[in-house]
């Protein structure tokens, strides 16, 4: 706080005009206000460009028609500065000030959290708001250079000595956002902190002019809480953008949930959207076409009659996806543990759009359910084709689910001329986890087809189509539009090369679970 | 949950944490069973008169592992017109409980692979479809389901969990674990002199060589001191042991049975290793459910016998139905398939024959299932297995009731089941056990849980439900095998005795023994 005895300034008897040596600490309080406040104007434009980037990919289409937008709403604000009453413009600069530093601060969190909250309507949230803090700022300038005239600043002086700082400003915020800011404190809180500056000007504003502001104390009142607002929003803002995950995951996060069942994050790093179930990698958007088309086309279109498919797993819907290409298909049942997989693959409007809308089609049946539990006591009519995308048997309990009692189980529930296919680990790295899943499925009385390809972000990677008939042929013909799977590409599926035979290994039974004792050994061997 | 809910959750979590959010109550339920029975028995209380009368040829009284045995062989071999009255507990020892739509055990849980001696056990197996193929195989294949699957057993010792029963943290203690592994296993290869095994199940098929039987005249915790396994590490599992399946520590237990308890399980399969158990989610009510299944026109009626008359011609049962009711049952012959502390209470004619001195001692047992909605939190080591035991503890451990499901993930709620039982004198425990109030009962049954895992693990608990066994299990005290009980074992007029009590072992094999060796003697009659 100034020290009392200070003479509040007149504005009568500031200096003369085109000088600025009697009233300079004035001046260089608005002067200092405008760095600042171009600064953070140019971190929120720049803060939404990254965050819609991230969220929703295309950069260089977000970022210009978020500039766009920005440049268009400053202009719409420069205009309206127009109407400010004269006698007022240092009590609405501030609240102005307030209003883009609560606004601006908090917009990343805000679009977070909109984003996180499936089936909202982030676009149209995210232009909306940069629409807003647009027109906020664009009144900025204007007033500053009004409030300075007052000052009976010469005009061609203060023109440029706005501009000057306001350029500074940008520049500053320019360089500093990507190489310090964003890296360090994240999206969300690099908004915050540019809000608690915007709302700190406004406050230090508020503070110095008191004597010339008619409502001095509920303007300062509004500020600190304005203040205290972003503050707690710094501290909630951290818990969002946890960086150790961040730094986890090598790309940003730009959603996560803890659900009862497991931690669901997805990443973005520009096109590449990837899905990690407690920190394993489930997809990557750039060859989960690979995984789903070698998961699905094999057997299907072995299956020309099928009407019925169950997928057990698989609640990002890209399986179902899939299975929808062929149109004779009447139904698909997805049995998915997780209510907030489903939820969020089809809900939200851009992870739906990469499984097509599947978990929306009126012939998907999404049932959450625990599909060991749910297989159980299903009443089902038989199915034609039961997909199992269980997770990778990793443990005892998971090792379960690919013993020889569940692959009975699957055979009850198969149709006359039905197929099982199982998602089985990496022939390559875990060549005899692999194999087991083939032995167990043989084990339980069925005749194995066991297949692999080549998915780049895992690896060659493994299934096994499994049926009560012998003899199975991979299929030549497949329905249009896929990326991957071909006559060609199939058959190449089913040749397993000299170096990766099948080595001799036991079935996997539930009270020896020697799965799990493979997959354990052939993965340490690799990470050696 | 809703997103919503969550981020608000998220939100306020820093503020709230540390403090427990959810009242300390749960339901607690305490399950006595047979002491309002035993104790209308004891108190000679009036009974109202009779007011009907059944007849049958066989009458069999009580329905736990003994009378089933008995009422299946009889149902298996064409014996008719049998009348199996449950008596105060169905299934008795193998009792199961339904908490929170999850089945869990109130008694015994597991059982372990029959030998080639025990084909009693093997046939009630292969019915049930338990075994697959022929009984007498050598190596008989059984329903992976009901094998313990992974993790089988853990062991908490020095806040860490340790894989398997006996820690082995120092050279010492694993060299003493080999050295009385091997002395068992020598055992266990024995022969006696009339070239029966020296220890198997049933106890009927152990050799009667004096030599081996002179160890029944020793306590087991003075032959492992002059034997040299005197590891403590190594001490404490076979305290956990003895306890475990005899209700009392290695000090009163015969030297016999503690060497009989590492050598009798010579079961094998050809789907799973030596050693290996069957256990159901709950327990051994499994098998005996299987067996009330399989009972053809077998009768059964509600109600315990309240006296046994025997006469010339046939045996005639009063059996109280409820406070009101009262029938007269008038059989050809009894198969008296209750504890012989409550038989004797009945039967004039058996209180001649056997003094009370004679009656083996029966041990207590605490069993407690804890219904929790979710898994508690982890000490470091082992992952959560079936049977977790505390070392050193004075409780039992606990099983989980969910192992044996096969599920993606971790169901949202389990039921851990803790058994207490082994106190150095049964008679106080038992008097302590009557009349100690709920919450002492409680924090005794939840002793290793809390040992277990941290304070907040208790915030997990939906319900208690503790069943009070107060004459569980006879306890082999040195000399049981010449007990005066065994004389009850040749068969003697129209009432024939089957329970463990008869072996003093109180195991599944040697209940369903002896139900199965009256059963037989009923049909040769006939």
């Amino acid at each position: 706080m100034p020290p009392q005895s200070r003479p509040a300034p007149d504005l009568h008897d500031a200096a003369t005009p085109g000088t600025d040596n009697g009233d300079a600490p004035a001046h260089r309080t608005l002067i200092v206000a405008v760095f600042v406040v171009a600064s953070c104007g140019l971190a929120y434009e720049l803060i939404a460009g990254a965050l819609a980037s991230y969220l929703l990919g295309e950069s260089v289409l977000r970022f210009s028609t978020i500039i766009g937008t920005y440049l268009f709403a400053m202009g719409v604000g420069s205009h309206l500065s127009r109407y400010v009453d004269e006698r007022a413009l240092l009590a609405r600069f501030i609240d102005i000030e307030l209003m883009v530093g609560l606004l601006g601060g908090l917009s990343a969190c805000t679009l977070f959290l909109i984003y996180a909250w499936a089936g909202a309507p982030f676009r149209v949230s995210l232009y909306a708001v940069v629409l807003l803090i647009g027109v906020l700022v664009g009144m900025e300038i204007p007033l500053v250079m009004r409030l300075l005239h007052q000052r009976k600043q010469a005009f061609e002086a203060l023109v440029s000595r706005v501009l000057t700082f306001d350029y500074l400003g940008a520049l500053a915020v320019s360089l500093l956002f990507p190489l310090v800011f964003a890296p360090l404190l994240g999206l969300a809180r690099t908004a915050v902190v540019f809000g608690l500056l915007n709302a700190g000007i406004g406050l230090w504003l508020a503070q110095r002019y008191r004597s010339e502001l008619p409502q001095a104390r509920a303007l300062m009142m509004r500020g600190w809480i304005v203040l205290a607002v972003l503050l707690a929003a710094l501290v909630w803002a951290q818990k969002l953008t946890d960086q150790a995950e961040g730094s986890l995951y090598g790309d940003t996060v730009v959603y996560r949930e803890t659900t009862p069942f497991q931690r669901i994050v997805l990443t973005r790093f520009q096109d590449d959207t990837r899905l990690y179930l407690n920190g394993n990698l489930q997809f990557s958007t750039r060859d989960e076409h690979r995984y789903h088309e070698a998961l699905v086309h094999p057997a299907l279109a072995a299956l020309p009659r099928a009407r019925r498919v169950l997928i057990l797993g698989g609640g990002d819907g890209f399986a179902a996806r899939e299975v929808l290409k062929y149109p004779q298909i009447e139904q698909v049942t997805l049995i998915e543990l997780d209510p907030a997989m489903t939820r969020l693959f089809r809900d939200q409007d851009g992870l739906a759009a990469l499984n097509a809308y599947s978990l929306r089609d009126p012939r998907v049946r999404t049932i959450n359910a625990d599909a060991a539990q749910w297989l159980e006591s299903a009443a089902d009519p038989a199915w034609d084709l039961i997909i199992a995308d269980f997770p990778d048997p990793s443990h005892y309990a998971l090792g379960k689910l690919y013993a020889v009692p569940m692959y009975r189980l699957m055979q009850h529930h198969l149709a006359a001329g039905g197929l099982i296919v199982v998602q089985s680990t990496s022939p390559w790295y875990a060549p005899r986890a692999f194999w087991c899943v083939d032995a167990t499925l043989r084990e339980a009385g069925l005749h194995t087809a066991p297949y692999h390809v080549q998915v780049p972000s895992f690896g060659d990677w493994g299934y096994v189509i499994a049926g009560r008939e012998a003899g199975f042929r991979p299929p030549t013909g497949f329905p249009p539009g896929l990326r991957h799977a071909s006559a060609e590409t199939v058959h190449e599926m089913f040749v397993f090369p000299p170096d990766m035979q099948a080595p001799a290994v036991e079935p996997n039974r539930l009270n020896t679970q020697m799965l799990v004792r493979y997959f354990e050994e052939d993965w340490s061997r690799q990470s050696r | 949950m809703r997103r919503r809910t969550f981020l608000l959750g998220a939100a306020t979590l820093p503020l709230l944490h540390g403090c427990d959010l959810r009242p300390p109550g749960f339901g607690v339920s305490v399950l006595r069973p047979g002491m309002r029975e035993g104790h209308l028995l004891r108190d000679a209380a009036a009974l109202p008169a009779p007011s009907g009368e059944l007849r049958c040829a066989v009458a069999i009284l009580g329905s736990g592992v003994a009378g089933l045995s008995a009422a299946w062989r009889l149902a298996r071999e064409g014996g008719r017109d049998v009348l199996l009255i449950d008596g105060p507990e169905p299934d008795g020892n193998a009792a199961a409980s339904l908490l929170g739509g999850l089945a869990c055990p109130r008694g015994a849980h597991y059982l372990p692979l029959p030998g080639p001696q025990a084909m009693h056990v093997r046939d009630i197996l292969a019915d049930l479809g338990i075994l697959h193929g022929d009984p007498r195989a050598r190596l008989p294949e059984y329903d992976e389901q009901a094998l313990v699957h992974p993790a089988a057993e853990r062991t908490l010792h020095q806040g860490r969990w340790h894989e398997g029963l006996v820690p082995q943290d120092t050279p010492d203690s694993a060299a003493a674990a080999r050295r009385f592994n091997d002395a068992m296993a020598a055992f266990a290869a024995r022969t006696g002199d009339d070239g029966r095994p020296a220890f198997t199940l049933p106890l009927a098929a152990c050799s009667a060589d004096t030599s081996l039987r002179a160890l029944d005249r020793q306590n087991f915790a003075g032959w492992l001191d002059r034997a040299g396994h005197t590891d403590p590490s190594l001490r404490r599992y076979i305290d956990y042991a003895m306890r475990d399946d005899y209700g009392a520590p290695p000090e009163a237990v015969s030297a016999w049975a503690g060497i009989h308890y590492f050598t009798c399980r010579n079961g094998e399969a050809a789907n799973a290793e030596a050693g290996a158990v069957l256990t159901w989610p709950q327990g051994l009510s499994a098998l005996t459910c299987g067996l009330r299944s399989r009972l053809g026109d077998t009768r059964r009626l509600d109600g315990f016998a309240a006296s046994i008359t025997e006469q010339r011609d046939g045996v005639t049962v009063i059996v109280v139905q409820d406070a009101l009711r009262c029938l007269t049952v008038r059989a050809d012959h009894v198969i008296c398939a209750m504890p012989l502390f409550a038989a004797r209470r009945i039967s004039p004619g058996l209180a001649e024959r056997l003094p009370a001195t004679a009656l083996p001692t029966a041990a207590p047992w605490l069993v407690a299932n804890v219904l929790l909605d979710g898994f508690p939190h982890e000490r470091p080591g082992a992952d959560l297995a079936w049977d977790n035991v505390i070392h050193g503890s004075r409780g039992l451990g606990y099983v989980v009731a969910t192992h044996q499901l096969t599920r993606v993930a971790r169901p949202a709620a389990t039921v851990f089941t803790t058994y207490q039982a082994g106190w150095a004198n049964p008679a106080s425990a038992r008097h302590w056990l009557a009349q100690a109030g709920d919450d002492d009962l409680l924090a005794l049954a939840l002793g290793d849980l809390d040992a277990a895992y941290e304070p907040r693990w208790r915030a997990r608990i939906r319900a208690v439900e503790l069943t009070l066994r107060a004459h569980a299990m006879a306890v082999p005290a040195p000399g049981f095998l010449g007990a005066p009980a065994r004389q009850l074992r040749e068969p003697a007029g129209r009432v024939l005795y089957a329970h463990a009590d008869l072996s003093g072992l109180s195991l599944f094999e040697e209940a369903s023994w002896w139900g199965d060796q009256a059963a037989r003697e009923v049909l040769g009659r006939n």
